[in-house]
């Protein structure tokens, strides 16, 4: 297939983390629990979160263009 | 509850049968639950691990979640190789087959317009980062601004001089920041032109990303698997472009389309 792009393992670990922790279909339902509801994620949410606060900031209003926000 | 009982563990949504013995691995107990022409791909888990206590504990260890989610990634990889699938969330638990029944049945029409839509496409991510002591060096020697401070600096007696160096700090980053707006936003655009869909997603701070330079863009696009080259090419140009810039350009995949199947908000907010 494509070959161009490699995967190299560290970065794929992060690109799977950020896939499969944060993305992904989400329902509940019957369903017993959901990782959004545990708070573990990473090194702490709350670094990642304040983290990318302070980015936004330093890099003024985020992108326009009709795309769809993180949730 | 029943203690140490068994619980079901989805990994994506099918539509077409995976062919699950070429799947599974030597520890997954894998197998496919078949509703209205949509295949679930699950597996049956111990309770204590996946429970919501067990959960909670093992969302702590570190290693742990390294092997179980890269075994959910694995998993949703091989099946993307036969069908088109809507990857799930890690985690996603059913108490038995029959709930997860009942959740296909519930979603069965959303289901299958989100793979109507997904058909034939696969999804790239998109990173770039930004050295920006480097992208300032290079903004001090290309812009005239700059370099007319620079000379008024060295003409100037110490006084004024000091509130020029001031002066030409706030210039350059402004102008740093100015280039790495303009950057991620040409890079997005360009990219984004090739693609079905395309999203931008949170920046990843350094703690995670364990990288010197920082973040400036984290995007995932929605790509035809026919123009997948057209998109490379248009990534190998940015990279020529930027790269000697002091960005770096990133560039993964394919991956099972995680960022493009959301339910509409409306059912989310139902259940």
């Amino acid at each position: 297939m494509y070959n161009v792009v490699t995967k190299s393992k560290d970065v794929t670990l992060l690109e799977i983390l950020d896939r499969v922790l944060d993305k992904g279909v989400v329902i509940s339902g019957d369903m017993v629990i959901s990782v959004a509801n545990v708070d573990l994620i990473y090194l702490g949410l709350k670094v990642l979160l304040s983290s990318v606060e302070t980015m936004e900031k330093l890099r003024g209003s985020p992108f326009v263009g009709p795309m769809q926000e993180a949730k | 509850m029943v203690k140490n009982g068994r619980l079901v563990y989805l990994y994506c949504v099918a539509d077409s049968e995976p062919k699950i013995k070429q799947i599974e691995g030597s520890e997954n107990n894998l197998y496919s639950i078949c509703h209205n022409g949509l295949y679930a791909v699950a597996a049956k888990v111990e309770e204590s691990v996946f429970g919501e206590e067990g959960l909670k504990k093992n969302m702590a260890d570190w290693e742990w979640v390294k092997t179980n989610v890269s075994t959910h990634e694995k998993i949703i990889e091989r099946v993307v190789a036969n069908a088109d699938v809507i990857p799930f969330k890690f985690g996603t638990l059913f108490n038995t087959d029959d709930s997860l029944r009942a959740m296909l049945e519930e979603y069965g029409e959303e289901f299958k317009a989100i793979l109507g839509r997904l058909e034939n496409k696969e999804e790239w991510g998109i990173k770039i980062y930004c050295d920006t002591e480097k992208l300032k060096g290079n903004v001090i020697n290309d812009e005239s601004e700059v370099l007319k401070i620079e000379n008024e600096i060295n003409s100037s007696p110490a006084g004024k001089a000091f509130f020029l160096k001031k002066k030409k700090a706030e210039l350059l980053s402004q102008i740093v920041n100015r280039k790495i707006n303009e950057s991620g936003q040409e890079s997005f655009d360009l990219l984004k032109e090739l693609s079905f869909e395309a999203r931008i997603n949170k920046l990843l701070p350094k703690e995670v990303t364990e990288r010197d330079d920082e973040m400036i863009l984290n995007s995932a696009f929605l790509v035809d698997k026919d123009e997948v080259g057209d998109f490379i090419n248009m990534v190998d140009a940015l990279k020529v472009h930027y790269e000697n810039k002091g960005f770096f350009i990133d560039c993964t995949g394919p991956w099972p389309p995680y960022n493009f199947c959301g339910l509409s908000k409306q059912k989310v907010q139902n259940v």
